[in-house]
Order: C-alpha cells, then structure tokens, then sequence
C-alpha cells in the first residue's frame, strides 16, 4: 500500500492535473473571450420594453427636466407612439422618422435599426405609429436609434 | 419651453441683424476612427445636429454620444461605459466661428477651404479646437465637411495599458453636414 503512493509519484499526479485543470481553464476563458467579442447587438425586436409612453409624453419630459429625463430614460429601451411628421432617407440608406412631439419645430426622431429587417419603411406622414428604440437623449428633438416598428 | 429657449437664443444670437441667415440640419453625420497597431475601431452617428449663422460665420454641433453605432456590440459598450461615462455625459459639442477664408457671399455657388476655431466639449472637458474644413455652397443649400484628430488624455479619458496597444491616443473625427436654411 504505502509502495504504491510513493510522494514523487503523487508531484508527478498533481503536475499532471495543474497542466490539466490549467489547459481547460484556459481554453475556458478564451472561449469567453471569442463570445464576448462576437457578442451581437441586442435583437430589437425581441428586446423587453422598458417604457411605453407617447412621443409628447418623451418630449416634454425632457424638454422639461432633461438631467431628470436622462435618468430615466438614457439606454433605455422605450415604445414611443405619436404621429409621423416627417420621413426622410439618408443617401446610406438610413430612415428617420420624426414623431409629433405636440412642440412646434421639435419632435422625436426614431431612427430605424439597420441590423434588423424592417415590414416597411414608407410610413406616411399623419399616420400613428409605434416604434421601440433605444433612447440616446435630446438634442434639439429626442433621439432614439435602433428603432423597429411595434405592430 | 424647449421651442421658448430656442427663439430665444436665435433672437439673442441674430438681434440687430437685418438679413439673418440660418442653416439647420438634424441628420449630420460624425464618424470616429481610432487607428491603433492591433485593431481599428470605427464608429457612425447619423444624428448630429449642426446650424450655421451666415452673418456672423459662427457654427455649432452637437452629437449624442450614445447615438454611435459600432461594428461590435463590445466595442460600443466599452466606448460608453469605460471611456466617454455617456450616461454621465450625453453630448458633446462644438461652438466655433469660421475663420477670414469664410465665403464673402453665401449665395455663391462654390467650395471654400476655411477653417473653424471655437471650442470643443467632450466627457465634460472643454478645450480649445481649430479644425480645417470645406464649405460647399451649392443652389442654396449649403455643405461642410471636417476631418481633425483630438488626444483623448486632453478630455480625461484615460487608456488603460493593458488596451494601449487596441485604442489610439488620438483619434480621428470626420465631420460631414448638409444644412438647408431655416425656415421662420
């Protein structure tokens, strides 16, 4: 019995299990490593919607208290419903489209995600719709990016 | 209130000006590359709002930084939540005045080499900018391009070592406007 468990034998088993444990770690933490960097955006459609509320109600939130606004609603994944004022299209392709914001000159600009397929994008003005988007803040008009529309 | 503070500063920034002139756009476009030895990282934002003031040949821009889309979701968190703190600072802005070489009549067709000087605000931090740029006037409609590098230690931003080789020390920003006049 005490033949069989000779110490340098037990060095040899253990230095064995380290190279062991230490390569699957390893291999571990550079498969993590490869999934953190091909990590995908999040699916907007799929994405949970943190607040609903209409395109006037965003505005004036932020055109009221814009520190107070961004707390709440900074990267935040918002469904925002109002009326098309107007569409536009970029020469790259991209489709804004400004929600009434019951201001003036002012609205909310839901800019459409290029990572997602979109129904349609030919919205016309005076018609009501429904995008989620995530918030980025005001500018002049409140911004949303990543925008799909909510059927 | 949002409109009352806008008239407000139009009316401040243009009192005493007969033919006031205002050039507007919502849909700017700023992208940001940072060239470092172990990788390049770009970003685009489609949103960024800029207004040229013809009379006095003054500009102003403003991105929202969480409006930048990159190529990977890692890049964008990291560039938001490590580096330019978007949550504590949404904007960054740029207020500068055109220098001499600003067109002598707007409503001349034509591209102006000019360059812009003001001041630039970034993760809180405002510095002092000269950019070179090009103004393109053409059938009223008016156009300007930028492309300048700024130090990202001159706004607070700091690298850590273990990414020094992946993120430049100076990154560079194109600027590109298409601004149409604004409507009273």
């Amino acid at each position: 019995m005490g033949s069989r468990w000779r110490p340098e034998q037990l060095i040899h088993l253990s230095m064995k299990n380290v190279f062991k444990y230490g390569l699957l770690l390893a291999l571990i933490g550079a498969g993590i490593g490869v999934y953190l960097w091909n990590k995908p955006f999040e699916n907007m459609d799929s994405a949970k919607t943190d607040v609903e509320l209409s395109a006037s109600e965003l505005f004036t939130a932020f055109a009221d208290n814009e520190a107070q606004a961004n707390e709440a609603y900074l990267d935040k994944v918002i469904a925002v419903t109002g009326k098309v004022r107007e569409v536009t299209n970029s020469p790259e392709g991209i489709t804004k489209v400004t929600l009434d914001s019951g201001d003036e000159m002012f609205g909310v600009i839901c800019q459409l995600d290029e990572l997602s397929d979109h129904q349609r994008t030919d919205f016309q003005p005076g018609e009501s719709v429904t995008f989620k988007g995530k918030c980025t803040g005001m500018l002049m008009d409140v911004v949303l990016v990543r925008c799909v529309e909510v059927e | 209130m949002q409109k009352f503070f806008f008239i407000l500063f139009a009316t401040l920034l243009f009192a005493g000006t007969v033919n006031a002139q205002k050039f507007f756009t919502r849909a700017g476009k700023v992208t940001f590359t940072s060239e470092a030895p172990v990788e390049k990282i770009e970003a685009v934002n489609q949103s960024a709002t800029a207004v040229l003031d013809t009379e006095s040949n003054r500009m102003e821009f403003a991105i929202l930084i969480k409006a930048f889309q990159f190529e990977k979701a890692l890049m964008q968190e990291h560039f938001n939540e490590n580096y330019m703190e978007s949550s504590t600072f949404p904007k960054a802005t740029f207020k500068g005045q055109i220098d001499a070489a600003a067109p002598a009549n707007w409503g001349k067709d034509g591209t102006y080499p000019v360059t812009l000087s003001g001041d630039m605000t970034i993760h809180g931090v405002t510095q002092k900018l000269t950019a070179p740029g090009t103004i393109t006037i053409k059938g009223g409609a008016i156009a300007a391009q930028s492309t300048f590098t700024v130090a990202v230690a001159d706004y607070g931003i700091e690298i850590p070592s273990v990414v020094a080789e992946n993120i430049a020390k100076e990154v560079t920003i194109a600027v590109d406007v298409q601004l149409a006049q604004l409507n009273k």
